[in-house]
């Protein structure tokens, strides 16, 4: 290593030589150090490159100097990494000589990264039964993205307010968002914090290097096992958010003098927290990879990792719940079983992925990659199911005292004794009502003995299974053409056949369990054909499947999806002038394939002829563009398919002394994702009406200054998005089935301002950080919406407007003297409309403040605090709501009162929170390194905080027959004061 | 690096046990326990269920609100597994029987036929709908005389769950026939009636829209339609009852097209107005040795009931065979009426059954 570093030092030494008078060229030198003390620091890499493209690289050699010549004159930038250090980075301009920058200081790395970006990027993680990724997918060097990755992520922070499908994901140069739902698939890897910690990322509408990317950025995870750090490393980390106890083991050889470089990581999160009772990790996790560089040229690695484990899941409750409950961070999945708590929802996952990777580098200036990936294995997700018997759950609104008593007569609810009675039930936490009752369901089952004394269980636990297969071929060139540009490309495509079906998890103490839909059977209990969930087993055997533990039943189908895709970014450089120009073409197509007859929709016998069982035909037929065409749920259904496009555009210049202004637009044709284009895919192969390619027009201008420590950059974006879909799916108690949401033509506007900062103070070691997001995210468009329920054919809404989806009017009114609101009227008669209240794209702060301090001492101490600031987060809008239906109520008649109360949308609450860090570690013989970080996250205890939530759908009637009333909506909150103890040893 | 091991190996140990268990799915729970059997032990005396009837008639008619200690015990006689009857179930003892207004639904799957249960009535009201006396929760909004229990927590004070009756205990019904009929005791009450014959008689109240909230608009001439016994036919309609889809291919078929409606208007010109909805509806039967209007007992089935749209036996609707009834015997203000609790509840004259178990006619 160090003999190499000493060979490619003696060649620039020689280059020096030759080109020392030339006034055209130059050269950097210099000295690398510890800041703490000065200490050389050995084998630091250093990179030297103009507009991300690497220019030269050197090695510091065992007195920390290093050398670098045979430059153009221009603007640089110079990157310093090192083992056990923060990369560091300096400007520099080469104007006709060596410049020699003396001492390049390097901060000790550890205090930061073992509080900030990895083991932060799991608090936020998934699994409050709520999202799936974190805010940001973190790491870089950018100010705000930094601040914003982990300390956001407590409050659900949306970068941007874009969706999390926006952003994309790239492992070893394989885009990882999921297939049918476009999510960034984070929980893969969760666990493997350090073989994954190498990345690289790009804001808004940057391109990378490894991926086209859409308007959100793209985070690349190199994943080989050459770029883990080298050394062993140890860490137990508890913590009261998700999990007691997480222990990590990691290895990595660096590569060594044979070529050969290898990595493992395996890690282990396990227990409950602090806030939610049911809540658990049992997690594991593993990654191991080799790799061989063959010559100069070649380079082959294998990886393989999983992160198998089990976690229960949180769910949302009403604010009556919660009040009675005195808890905001009550969760009703659970009950006590044998007098240990017992959750109903539990993830399972078992999803190994196994990526082999080439790399060619034939001529310096040329790299070319090829990745094959494979996804596979298993996703469940556990619930309760139940034939025939009450809800078993316990914030079921028939339980609750708003069932029985609501001040307003109109309500028709005002039985003030039951009231009490339910109140008294919550409030005293007695666990049967309280909590899922196990008990109970356990001897409903028993008890339910059929003709030959077999017990068919009433209540089960069902897991809804997403079985991906999933596999990838991309590659991916890097060219530097000439000098001043440079040209990278690539291509994928994307295999992948996911199996949706459900399979019964446990009996619930019962012998067995039996196929058909109960929704249906309450319907058509008189066709035992129509309520068939495998029809044809039933008309083979005569009778619907008896179920055992394992069995699969319900749905069972397939979601078929093709993708492919080039693209080619070209890249000039002219010193201080850069520019890009990138196009990318793609081809997506996508079908549901049943693998069983439902009853309900069985669409055509093989010979075309309609479905006639007994004396009833079961075929029932949609109308498909005009025409006529049967519902079915078994076979192909039709295959939707998109031509995508999409252009991006950059511009920056760099003037003298680390200023920098660039901007980057882009216009964007995506296809939509399978999961928002069938109406009811557990039943039927019904593709959503209207679909059609969703376009993105989006733009960004900024400033970026980076010198002497300092670095800001500030941000102002411009995002329309139009024709969206989305597939809303909920459980509804009145149908007792799912009911479905399919809207199309959703445009949104996503526009803000963008500033992050940090820069030192006078003070040694003392530095303030900032970051502030201001944006204004709304709905720009009146979509239209398809409303159908699982289990019938019946389409509640057909392709509906849905008029106060973008916004309501408010009018003008004045409350008199009596307390009576008055609504004034015009002339004619008509209210008056104030103003049209707007409506917000959900579930984000919209403003979004960070400010902070950090303090590192010489002798390894770091400080830090975080003051934050959020506000304008709203609510998720159910499109049922902001029908006219909805809105006028039975009468029919629109009154603004209805209109105020039902179309709008509510706003949280704003919130100031305050966390802290401190961290210290320890160095022996300059080879050991044990250290501990502990985090203060919400220290004054908010525990009001909302983050998100939904509406309900579901509808009440009033006395008055002339209005509805809304069923209450379900929220989560943030949790209170949480800590994180983080300790390590590493050699 | 063994020490560090021995470390990571007892601290996932650790874990793996002791504080983590509650916490920690282990997959498999122990069962737990079955519940508690309620006996007569756990309670006083208990009172005869006719005199917590009594005390309704002794209130002047008027619903009577029981506050001193009143403990029924019987036995469960109906369930609501088919949907005739519908968040609740009658119990008898030796005395009578009476209806308890649960308030929810499949509440066969906690409460069995021939359980037996006891029910503390303390706190509980009973009173009376159109003549059938009930046993449930005081209506503080007044609609009712009584209210549905409704809340597990009223429930579970209230009514408790006994074993289940051995078969010497078991309730048979009474065989009841002529002028005993019309005896109040066997009201809400398991009983048999024989050799009843079909009079292609129904009635039903229908509805152009019956999903009108305003019950004033709901019942008006305009909305509101009559099938029954005036008219000395069925309208076709030879099921127990109706479910949504039967009552609208009644529709489709221009079964109702001549009914004439209040407003004077048929039901035929309002025909594309129509929302169909299940019907709950009475089929008219003939007691033997009874005449007049007394001769008639009008079963009355729901249009929830899954057996809705099963047909009556063929040789019945010909009048070429009877039937026999067993179920609870119910009323209307002054009318009979007879609800079954399922279709094994119709047989005979022989005594064998007139449907097996999927409800198909057996020949």
């Amino acid at each position: 290593m160090i003999k190499k570093a000493l060979l490619s030092i003696a060649a620039l030494l020689c280059s020096i030589a030759l080109f020392a008078q030339d006034s055209e060229w130059g050269g950097v030198k210099g000295t690398v150090v510890n800041r703490a003390g000065r200490a050389p620091i050995a084998d630091a890499e250093l990179t030297l490159s103009q507009a991300g493209e690497t220019v030269n690289t050197a090695i510091s050699d065992e007195s920390g100097k290093f050398l670098m010549e045979n430059l153009p004159n221009g603007m640089y930038d110079l990157t310093i990494k090192a083992p056990g250090f923060l990369d560091a980075h300096v400007n520099v301009t080469i104007e006709g000589y060596v410049k020699d920058l003396i001492f390049v200081g390097m901060v000790v790395e550890q205090v930061v990264t073992d509080v900030d970006d990895s083991n932060f990027a799991e608090f936020d993680m998934d699994d409050s039964g709520f999202e799936d990724a974190p805010s940001i997918l973190f790491g870089s060097n950018d100010p705000f993205t930094n601040i914003a990755s982990f300390g956001f992520s407590s409050i659900r922070f949306k970068n941007r307010g874009y969706t999390n499908e926006s952003q994309d994901v790239y492992l070893s140069g394989v885009r990882m968002n999921d297939a049918i739902t476009g999510y960034s698939p984070y929980s893969l890897w969760s666990g493997l914090n350090e073989a994954m910690r190498s990345k690289e990322t790009t804001v808004g509408n940057e391109v990378s290097d490894y991926g086209y990317g859409g308007y959100n950025g793209v985070t690349n995870i190199h994943a080989v096992p050459s770029s883990v750090r080298p050394g062993w490393r140890f860490s137990a980390l508890t913590n009261s958010a998700l999990y007691r106890l997480r222990l990590m083991a990691t290895y990595a050889s660096g590569e060594l003098d044979n070529g050969w470089s290898y990595a493992f990581n395996v890690s282990a999160r396990i227990g409950g927290n602090d806030w939610v009772k049911g809540v658990f990790y049992r997690n594991f996790a593993y990654y191991a990879g080799v790799e061989k560089k063959f010559g100069d040229i070649h380079r082959l690695s294998l990886v393989t990792f999983a992160a198998p484990g089990q976690r229960g899941a949180q769910n949302a409750s009403t604010q009556e719940v919660y009040d009675m409950m005195g808890d905001n961070m009550y969760n009703s999945n659970w009950g006590y079983q044998d007098g240990r708590v017992r959750n109903a929802r539990v993830r399972k996952t078992f999803e190994p992925v196994t990526i082999l990777k080439y790399t060619a580098n034939p001529t310096d200036n040329l790299e070319a990659s090829a990745t094959l990936l494979w996804r596979t294995g298993k996703n469940g997700y556990t619930a309760m199911d139940w034939y025939d018997a009450p809800d078993p759950r316990p914030d079921y609104y028939r339980n609750l005292p708003s069932y029985f008593w609501m001040d307003d007569p109109d309500y028709g609810r005002q039985n003030a004794e039951k009231a009490a009675w339910a109140q008294y039930a919550w409030e005293e936490n007695i666990p049967e009502y309280a909590h899922l009752n196990w008990d109970r369901l356990y001897n409903v089952n028993w008890n339910n003995l059929d003709a030959n004394g077999m017990a068919r269980s009433k209540y089960v636990i069902e897991e809804r299974r997403v079985d991906q297969n999933d596999i990838n071929v991309g590659a991916n060139v890097k060219w530097n053409a000439h000098k001043y540009f440079t040209l990278t490309g690539g291509a994928t495509y994307k295999w992948n056949r996911t199996e949706y079906y459900k399979k019964l998890d446990d009996l619930l103490g019962g012998d067995y369990y039996v196929n058909i839909d109960q929704f249906a059977e309450r319907d058509f209990a008189s066709n035992q054909a129509m309520v068939q969930n495998d029809l044809d087993y039933y008309l083979e055997h005569g009778a619907a499947q008896i179920l055992s533990q394992g069995d699969k039943y319900g749905y069972d189908y397939y979601a078929n999806v093709r993708k492919a895709e080039i693209w080619a970014n070209g890249a000039l450089d002219l010193g201080g002038f850069k520019a890009n120009l990138a196009l990318q073409a793609g081809y997506e197509k996508f079908w549901r394939e049943g693998l069983v007859r439902k009853g309900l929709f069985p669409g055509l016998n093989d010979d075309g002829t309609d479905f006639i069982v007994g004396d009833k035909n079961l075929t029932t037929y949609e109308t498909v563009n005009g025409e006529l065409v049967p519902i079915t749920s078994k076979g192909n259904s039709a295959v939707a398919d998109f031509f995508t496009y999409s252009a991006k555009l950059g511009l920056q210049y760099h003037f003298a002394g680390g200023h920098r202004i660039y901007a980057n637009g882009g216009y964007f044709n995506d296809a939509p994702t399978f999961a928002q284009s069938f109406i009811s895919p557990r039943t039927r192969n019904s593709l959503v009406p209207n679909l059609e390619t969703m376009k993105t027009v989006s733009a960004d201008l900024n400033y970026q200054y980076s010198n002497n420590g300092y670095n800001v950059r500030v941000t102002g974006f411009y995002t329309k998005i139009m024709d969206q879909t989305d597939m809303m799916s909920f459980y509804d108690d009145s149908q007792n089935s799912f009911t479905n949401f399919a809207m199309s033509g959703i445009d949104q506007r996503h526009m803000g301002v963008e500033l992050g900062f940090k820069a030192p103070l006078p003070v040694q070691g003392l530095s303030v950080e900032g970051a502030l997001s201001w944006g204004e995210y709304i709905y720009t468009s009146t979509p239209r919406m398809t409303q159908t329920v699982d289990n019938s054919a019946e389409v509640v809404h057909d392709n509906a407007p849905v008029p106060y989806w973008a916004s309501h009017p408010v009018y003008k009114k004045y409350t008199d003297d009596l307390g009576t609101v008055i609504y004034e009227t015009d002339a004619d008669g008509n209210y008056i409309v104030e103003k049209n209240q707007k409506h917000y794209v959900p579930s984000t702060p919209q403003l979004a403040a960070n400010l902070g301090f950090n303090y590192r001492t010489n002798s390894y101490w770091f400080f830090e605090i975080d003051a934050q600031y959020f506000a304008n987060s709203y609510l998720d809008m159910n499109p049922g709501y902001r029908t006219d239906l909805a809105v006028n109520g039975p009468d029919g008649v629109c009154t603004p009162v209805e209109v105020e109360y039902m179309a709008a949308q509510e706003k949280f609450d704003p919130v100031f929170l305050l966390n802290a860090s401190i961290g210290k570690s320890w160095y022996i013989d300059r080879k050991y390194n044990f250290g501990f970080s502990l985090n203060l996250q919400n220290i004054t205890n908010n525990k009001w905080v909302k983050t998100g939530g939904y509406e309900q759908t579901r509808l009440i009637d009033s006395e008055s027959a002339e209005r509805y009333y809304r069923f209450d909506s379900k929220y989560f909150y943030m949790q209170g004061f949480n800590y994180m103890l983080n300790l390590y040893f590493r050699f | 690096m063994k020490k560090i091991y021995t470390i990571m190996l007892a601290a996932a140990l650790f874990a793996g046990c002791e504080e983590f268990q509650p916490v920690v799915n282990q997959g498999k729970y122990p069962d737990p326990e079955p519940q508690k059997v309620y006996t007569d032990e756990d309670f006083g005396k208990f009172t005869p269920i006719s005199e917590v009837k009594q005390m309704y008639v002794d209130n002047g008619n008027k619903p009577y609100d029981i506050t001193k200690n009143c403990v029924i015990k019987g036995q469960i006689i109906s369930s609501d597994k088919t949907g005739n009857i519908y968040k609740s179930f009658y119990i008898q003892d030796e005395t009578a029987g009476i209806e308890i207004k649960i308030g929810k639904s499949g509440l066969y799957n906690d409460y069995k036929v021939g359980q037996w249960i006891y029910v503390d009535c303390t706190d509980l009201t009973v009173g009376a709908y159109e003549g059938m006396i009930q046993i449930g929760y005081k209506d503080e909004t007044g609609e009712y005389e009584t209210a549905y229990l409704e809340h597990s927590a009223i429930i579970d004070n209230h009514v408790f769950k006994g074993a289940m009756a051995d078969e010497k205990e078991l309730i048979t019904p009474a065989v009841i026939s002529g002028e005993q009929i019309y005896d109040e005791k066997y009201l809400g009450t398991l009983v048999t009636i024989e050799d009843c014959k079909y009079c292609n008689l129904v009635f039903l109240i229908g509805y152009i829209d019956p999903n009108i909230v305003d019950e004033a608009k709901k019942k008006s001439n305009e909305n509101r339609f009559f099938l029954d016994d005036e008219d000395g036919t069925n309208w076709g309609i030879d099921t127990w009852a109706m479910s949504e889809s039967l009552f609208k291919e009644h529709v489709d078929n221009g079964d109702f097209d001549n009914v004439q409606m209040n407003d004077g208007v048929t039901v035929g010109e309002r025909k594309h107005l129509i929302k169909p909805q299940p019907y709950t509806m009475n089929q008219y039967f003939e007691m033997p040795g009874l005449s007049g209007n007394r001769r008639y007992l009008q079963v009355r089935s729901s249009g929830y009931a899954r057996w809705s749209d099963v047909k009556i036996p063929q040789a019945v609707l010909d009048g070429t065979a009877t039937a026999t009834f067993t179920g609870v015997l119910t009323k209307f203000e002054a009318e009979m009426q007879f609800t079954l609790i399922d279709l094994s509840g119709v047989k005979k004259a022989d005594g064998s059954p007139w449907y097996n178990e999927n409800n198909e006619e057996i020949k």
